[in-house]
C-alpha cells in the first residue's frame, strides 16, 4: 500500500515476531525472501538474495548481546546497496554512533514497539530501502537531553533544536512543516541556519541530514 | 632439680623471733654479704680456737671459701668441704689424743659442712642432698671412733652426747634444707600449673578465634555466592521477559495495529464501537511495552553485556552534562559488581543533572589491587549529601550489600566528587 513492493530480509531471534512481520509485509504486497533466526544467516540470506532492505534485531544467538549490530555494520560495510534496520527493545545513543558512523545512507535504528504502528513502521522501512535514514525518536530524545554537550549545538535556537530534531527523525522539510505548522520555505531557512552553525558544508543535502543528528551522537 | 635461690621469695610480712627483723631481711635480701659475714665470724672463731696458728688457719680458711660458692655451686662447695673434713678426721685426729698432722686438726669451722649441707638439701634433688647427709653421719661416726676421748680419756656419756650433737647437727641441715627446696618445689609446681592452665586458656582462645574467623570466611563465600547468583537471576530474568513476554506483547502490538488500520482503512460499516476497543487496547498494548521495558532494564541493564565500559558510555552519552569518560581496567569484575557499579553511575550522573548546575561532569573507573573504583565528579555547587530513603543512602546501602565503600567530598560552593569502591568480586 505504501510505495512500490520491497525485497525483505527478517532476522529476528524470536518466530512470533518473525511471523507476525512476515505476514505484515506480504500482506502489503512486499516479498520476504529470507526470515532468519540469526546472524550468520542473515548475512548468507543477504549475501545470496541481495534485498532491498534487512530487518536486524540486536540480541540474537549465541550470545544475545549485540550480534545483530555487527551483522548490520558487516552488510553496511559489504553491500553498500542493502537497507539496514535495526530494530531492537532497547536504543542506546551508543548503538546509534556506532552504526551511523562514517556517511550515512539506508540505515535505521528504532524501537521494536514501532511495529504496533504498521503504517509508520514500513513507511520507515521504505525509507530506509530507499537509501534515506531513521532515527528513532527515543534516541533523538536522549541526545536532546543531552545537547548542552557542544558549543555548536548549544548554539542553536529552541525552533531549530525542534528542526533538528525532526530531522534526526528522518523527515523531509514538508513533513517538518507541516508538523510544526510553518511554511516550507522558513523550514528551508531553519535548516540552512542549522547546518551553518554545524558547520556543514553545503554538499550532499541528504548526508547533511544525518550529519547534522549524528553531530548529537559524537560530539 | 636445681632451683635457683630465689631473692626475696619468702612469704612477705614473715617475722623471725628473736632477730631484729630489718636487719634480717636486709641479709636475706643481699645472700653474698650474709654469706661473707658467716664466713668471717667462722673465721674469727677459729683463730681463738687455734691460737692464731697461721697453718690450722689456712685449712679452716679454705673450709670456710666454700661458704660464698655454695649457692652457685652447691655440689662442688659440699664436695670440697666434705673432702677437707675427711682429711681433718682421718689425718688431724688420733684417739690417741696427738695429732698426726697437726695443721689438720679441727676447728669450729668444721660447722661449715653443716651449712653445705643445708644448702645441698635446699638446692638439689633430694636423692643428691640424702647422699650427703649420708656422708655426714658417716663422717661423724669416725670422727666419733677416733675421739680422742675413745680411748677411755673421756667418760662414755660425753662421747654418746657428742656423737648425739655432730649426727642431731647434720640431721637439722638436712631438714632445715630440705623443707626449703619443699617450699620451692611447691611454688614451682604452682607456676608450672598456672602456666599450664594460661597455656589452655590461650589454645582455647586461639581455636575459638580460628572458628570464628572460618565462619566469617564461610559467611563471605556464601554471601558471594548469593550475590553472584541473584546477579545471574535478575540476568535470566530479564532475558526471559526480553525472549518472552515483551517479544509476545509487540507481536500483539503489531497484530492490534494491524487490526486497527484495518478498521480504520474500511471507514463505512458500522465498526464504530470495534475501531475505538480496538483503538484502546493498541494503545495500551503499547504502553505496557513502554513499561515492561523500563522494568527490564531497572532489573538489569542489557547493555551491561556487553562490558562496563560500553554500559558507561552508552550512560554518558545521553546526559544532559557533557561527561568525560576514563575506564582504565585490567580485568572484569564479577557481574554483580558491574551491575552495582552501573547503577551508581547511572544514580550519580541523575544527581549532577538534576542539583549540580555542573558544566561538565567526569566518570574515572580504574582497578587498585582487585578493587573496582569509581569516581564520578563535576564543578557545580556542592553540598550533596545523603538524606533519608534518597539516591545516595540507596547507593550506600547497595555498595556495602557487598563490603564496598561510598565516600562523598561535596563542600558547599563545589567541586563534587563521589568515590565508590568496590571489591573485583562479592
Ligand atoms: N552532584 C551534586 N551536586 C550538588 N548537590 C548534589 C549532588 N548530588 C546530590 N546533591 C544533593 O544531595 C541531595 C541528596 O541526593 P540524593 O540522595 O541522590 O537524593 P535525590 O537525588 O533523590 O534528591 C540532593 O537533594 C542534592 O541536594
Ligand atoms: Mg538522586
Amino acid at each position: 500500500m505504501s510505495g512500490s513492493p520491497m525485497r525483505v530480509v527478517i532476522a529476528e531471534d524470536a518466530a512470533i515476531m518473525r511471523d507476525g512481520l512476515t505476514q505484515t509485509l506480504s500482506r502489503r504486497g512486499h516479498q520476504v525472501v529470507a526470515a532468519v533466526p540469526d546472524a550468520e544467516a542473515l548475512l548468507a540470506a543477504v549475501g545470496e538474495h541481495r534485498p532491498d532492505v534487512a530487518i536486524v534485531d540486536v540480541r540474537m544467538p549465541p550470545t544475545h548481546t549485540d550480534e545483530g549490530l555487527r551483522a548490520a555494520k558487516a552488510i553496511r560495510r559489504d553491500y553498500p546497496g542493502v537497507g539496514v534496520l535495526v530494530f531492537s527493545q532497547y536504543i542506546e545513543a551508543r548503538s546509534a554512533a556506532d552504526l551511523f558512523a562514517g556517511a550515512p545512507s539506508g540505515v535505521g535504528y528504532l524501537l521494536k514497539d514501532r511495529v504496533a504502528d504498521v503504517s509508520d513502521f514500513i513507511e520507515a522501512l521504505t525509507r530506509v530501502a530507499r537509501g534515506g535514514t531513521v532515527l528513532d525518536p527515543e534516541v533523538v530524545g536522549q541526545l536532546l537531553g543531552a545537547s548542552r554537550r557542544t558549543d555548536a549545538l548549544a548554539t542553536l535556537t529552541p525552533r531549530e533544536r525542534e528542526v533538528l530534531a525532526l530531522i534526526a527523525e528522518g523527515r523531509s522539510n514538508t513533513a517538518i512543516a507541516e508538523t510544526l505548522f510553518i511554511s516550507a520555505g522558513v523550514v528551508e531557512k531553519h535548516v540552512a541556519s542549522i547546518f551553518a552553525k554545524l558547520g556543514l558544508a553545503p554538499s550532499d543535502t541528504d548526508n547533511r541530514r544525518v550529519i547534522a543528528a549524528i553531530m548529537y551522537l559524537e560530539s | 632439680m636445681i632451683v635457683p635461690a630465689a631473692r626475696g621469695s619468702g612469704r612477705p610480712g614473715r617475722t623471725y623471733p628473736g632477730l631484729v627483723r630489718r636487719e634480717w631481711d636486709w641479709l636475706l635480701s643481699h645472700p653474698v654479704e650474709a654469706d661473707l659475714l658467716l664466713a668471717a665470724v667462722l673465721l674469727v672463731a677459729t683463730v681463738g680456737q687455734s691460737r692464731a696458728d697461721p697453718l690450722i688457719l689456712a685449712v679452716s680458711t679454705l673450709l670456710v671459701a666454700t661458704i660464698p660458692l655454695r649457692r652457685r655451686y652447691p655440689v662442688q662447695a659440699f664436695t670440697t668441704a666434705l673432702l677437707i673434713a675427711a682429711l681433718q678426721v682421718g689425718l688431724g685426729m688420733q684417739p690417741r689424743g696427738d695429732y698426726a698432722v697437726a695443721a689438720l686438726q679441727p676447728t669450729v669451722a668444721e660447722f661449715v659442712v653443716a651449712v653445705l649441707l643445708y644448702t645441698l638439701a635446699a638446692h638439689t634433688p633430694r636423692r643428691t642432698s640424702i647422699r650427703g647427709l649420708c656422708g655426714c653421719l658417716i663422717l661423724s661416726a669416725i670422727a666419733i671412733a677416733r675421739w680422742p676421748g675413745s680411748n677411755g680419756l673421756h667418760p662414755e656419756p660425753a662421747i654418746l652426747g657428742a656423737s648425739a650433737l655432730l649426727a642431731s647437727a647434720c640431721l637439722t641441715a638436712w631438714v632445715l634444707g630440705d623443707s626449703v627446696a619443699y617450699r620451692y618445689r611447691v611454688a614451682y609446681y604452682a607456676a608450672l600449673e598456672e602456666r599450664a592452665a594460661r597455656l589452655e586458656a590461650e589454645r582455647d582462645a586461639q581455636a575459638r578465634i580460628a572458628t570464628a574467623a572460618e565462619r566469617a570466611r564461610q559467611l563471605q563465600e556464601r554471601r558471594a555466592l548469593a550475590v553472584d547468583e541473584s546477579a545471574a537471576r535478575l540476568r535470566r530474568i530479564e532475558r526471559d521477559l526480553h525472549d518472552g513476554a515483551q517479544v509476545r506483547l509487540a507481536a500483539l502490538a503489531l497484530s492490534l495495529g494491524e487490526i486497527k488500520e484495518d478498521l480504520e482503512a474500511d471507514n463505512d460499516g458500522d465498526g464504530g464501537r470495534a475501531r475505538m476497543l480496538i483503538g484502546a487496547a493498541h494503545a495500551s498494548a503499547k504502553e505496557a511495552l513502554a513499561e515492561l521495558r523500563d522494568l527490564a532494564r531497572g532489573i538489569h541493564p542489557a547493555v551491561l553485556d556487553r562490558g562496563l565500559d560500553a554500559a558507561l558510555s552508552s550512560l554518558t552519552e545521553s546526559s544532559a552534562v557533557p561527561v568525560e569518560l576514563t575506564v582504565s581496567i585490567s580485568k572484569r569484575p564479577s557481574p554483580a559488581i558491574e551491575t552495582i557499579a552501573y547503577f551508581c553511575a547511572a544514580e550519580l550522573l541523575a544527581n549532577v543533572a538534576k542539583h549540580s548546575s555542573a558544566a561538565k561532569a567526569s566518570i574515572v573507573v580504574s582497578d587498585d589491587e582487585g578493587e573496582l573504583v569509581l569516581t564520578v565528579g563535576d564543578d557545580g555547587v556542592g553540598g550533596a549529601r545523603p538524606g533519608d530513603g534518597g539516591g545516595l543512602a540507596g547507593l550506600r546501602e547497595r555498595v556495602q550489600t557487598v563490603d564496598g565503600k561510598l565516600r562523598i567530598d561535596s563542600p558547599p560552593g563545589g567541586p563534587t566528587k563521589i568515590t565508590i569502591v568496590l571489591p573485583g568480586h562479592a
